[in-house]
């Protein structure tokens, strides 16, 4: 077996990062909030889009060619640049080609990113809204699921919390906490799409969507975009903001399906962590803030398992200690993440990533004394994983 | 959006012979030939050995429930009567798990409980396999 390179680790750094406006941005393309996220991650460390000579994007699932699109509204060629089909798991891959770009000579800094419409999407119509359509409709399968009624993400990741709970005993209680606690970080978050503090309370009154699944379990549908700047470490040091180190990255793909073996209770977390581990010279003990892949409170609970942030079957115990929440032993989501502050497919889990490390924060949003964040991708039809580690310069 | 009608399955080249069983109410799946084992969904290669040989063989139509969710919110406007419905996976004890229905009262259904199938006619032509607890 071939190990991950340590060769790569601290190789690169994130030079610049951004984000558009987010949460309900009626009448702006998904394109168009990408570019708005790109020109602020430019503007973040100072550079100009002719300074970029990599692209590498992933599309709304019915655009062509995504990086094509992204380059000619930049006004720019690049030696490198292609975009990603594996889901929520793709933004963070999208940082780790990026990084092997770099080392393999074919570009110098690679501008990353992700937007998406899926507020304006879903509320076009009712028709929109009720079916939820997120993807266009020759996406969806055809057969072995919507004559039985089973439409959508919520039900698929809810399969796995039914069997996690069956197993090992976790409880709502759990997952509510997880919403709860990200619900107060995005209190003090004043770009997060919903601010307004959530009670215990308010979580079980919530209508059931799919059980075990309430409202409050299920992530925002969140216009929005992201973008980071990847460069090499030695560059990143010349530009106007503090740059972040990329310590290391990983990937796993449970390629079998979701619902094979026990893969919706034993993700590829824990391959995709422990490449990345091995690669950034650390193990879980060493990270001091995760920002991890929220599109519904339970996944959050089986990552910090399989992640080794505790141990298997127990991450309802450990949500319960008050890890996750500021002054915690792993402070997560501090954005208020995909549940809080808007839903983005992960890239804005890498942005907010990359502000913790810089440290400059006020005080009450500022993970303290942090020196390693862990940023987890999933998605891909649930079984795509990557997972990137940051560190302070 | 009253009158919608539910959606038929609109079978895969590879999965019609799924789909004619279930019509004769067999709950049929690809066997190989090489290495004997069940797989699901139909595809033309074994994906355990890769052999091409294979035959379609009924299984016994019972296994166990792997897990379940329960439909509260209409995803479509054709199943709102339906709702709260539930939702499964089920390991067929032959080996493959399938999405289906279990067709008892939600509050009934557990995990790792055993099931049956029962085929439910979704219209002429299209028959639905579905499962059923085993008291």
């Amino acid at each position: 077996m071939i190990e991950p390179s340590p060769r790569l680790r601290n190789r690169c750094a994130i030079a610049g990062c951004g984000n558009s406006r987010l949460g309900q941005v009626p009448g702006v393309s998904s394109l168009d909030l990408l570019i708005e996220a790109m020109a602020n991650a430019l503007d973040d460390c100072g550079l100009t889009a002719k300074d970029i000579d990599g692209i590498v994007t992933r599309g709304p699932d019915d655009a062509y060619c995504h990086h094509q699109l992204i380059g000619e509204r930049l006004g720019i060629n690049a030696r490198f640049s292609t975009s990603l089909d594996n889901g929520g798991a793709s933004q963070i891959l999208a940082v780790a080609i990026a990084a092997m770009a770099i080392d393999a000579g074919l570009a110098t800094t690679v501008l990353c990113g992700y937007g998406r419409d899926a507020w304006s999407r879903t509320h076009r119509s009712e028709g929109a809204r009720v079916r939820n359509l997120t993807r266009p409709e020759s996406q969806h399968a055809q057969e072995f699921g919507p004559e039985f009624g089973y439409f959508g993400a919520v039900a698929a990741h809810a399969f796995g919390a039914q069997r996690h709970m069956h197993e090992f005993g976790t409880t709502r209680e759990q997952f509510a906490e997880i919403a709860l606690a990200f619900r107060e970080h995005a209190t003090r978050n004043p770009a997060a799409q919903i601010q307004a503090p959530l009670t215990a309370e308010d979580y079980f009154k919530a209508r059931l969507i799919v059980s075990p699944f309430n409202l409050y379990d299920c992530s925002l549908r969140s216009d929005g975009a992201g973008a980071v700047i990847v460069t090499t470490a030695e560059r990143a040091r010349d530009l106007r903001a503090r740059p972040v180190l990329i310590r290391g990255f990983g990937s796993f793909n449970n390629l079998s399906g979701w619902f094979a073996d026990e893969n919706m209770i034993k993700t590829a977390a824990k391959e995709s962590g422990e490449a990345a581990y091995r690669m950034a010279g650390i193990g879980p003990s060493d990270v001091d803030t995760a920002q991890l892949y929220d599109c519904f409170t339970y996944m959050v609970l089986v990552q910090l398992e399989d992640y080794g942030f505790c141990r298997k079957g127990e991450g309802g115990a450990f949500v319960q200690s008050g890890a996750l929440r500021m002054g915690g032993s792993l402070p997560t989501n501090t954005s208020g993440g995909q549940l809080s502050e808007a839903h983005v497919e992960g890239m804005l889990q890498i942005v907010e990533g990359v502000r913790q490390m810089r440290g400059a924060y006020p005080s009450e949003r500022q993970v303290k004394d942090a020196e390693v964040a862990l940023i987890s991708g999933h998605g891909g039809n649930q079984v795509c994983h990557s997972t990137l580690i940051l560190g302070r310069a | 959006m009253a009158g919608a009608e539910k959606p038929l399955p609109r079978p895969a080249p590879e999965s019609r012979a799924f789909w004619e069983g279930a019509k004769e109410k067999k709950l049929m799946l690809p066997c190989c030939d090489a290495c004997g084992k069940f797989w699901f969904p139909p595809s033309q290669r074994c994906p355990h050995c890769l052999s091409s040989n294979f035959d379609w063989r009924e299984t016994k139509g019972e296994g166990r429930i792997y897990s379940f969710v329960v439909y509260h919110r209409v995803y479509h406007p054709a199943f709102e009567a339906d709702v709260p419905y539930v939702v499964a996976i089920v390991e067929l004890d032959e080996g493959p798990r399938l999405i289906t229905n279990i067709i008892d009262a939600p509050d009934r259904v557990r995990c790792d409980a055993r099931v049956r199938v029962r085929f439910e006619e979704a219209d002429a032509d299209v028959v639905l396999p579905k499962f059923a607890l085993i008291e």
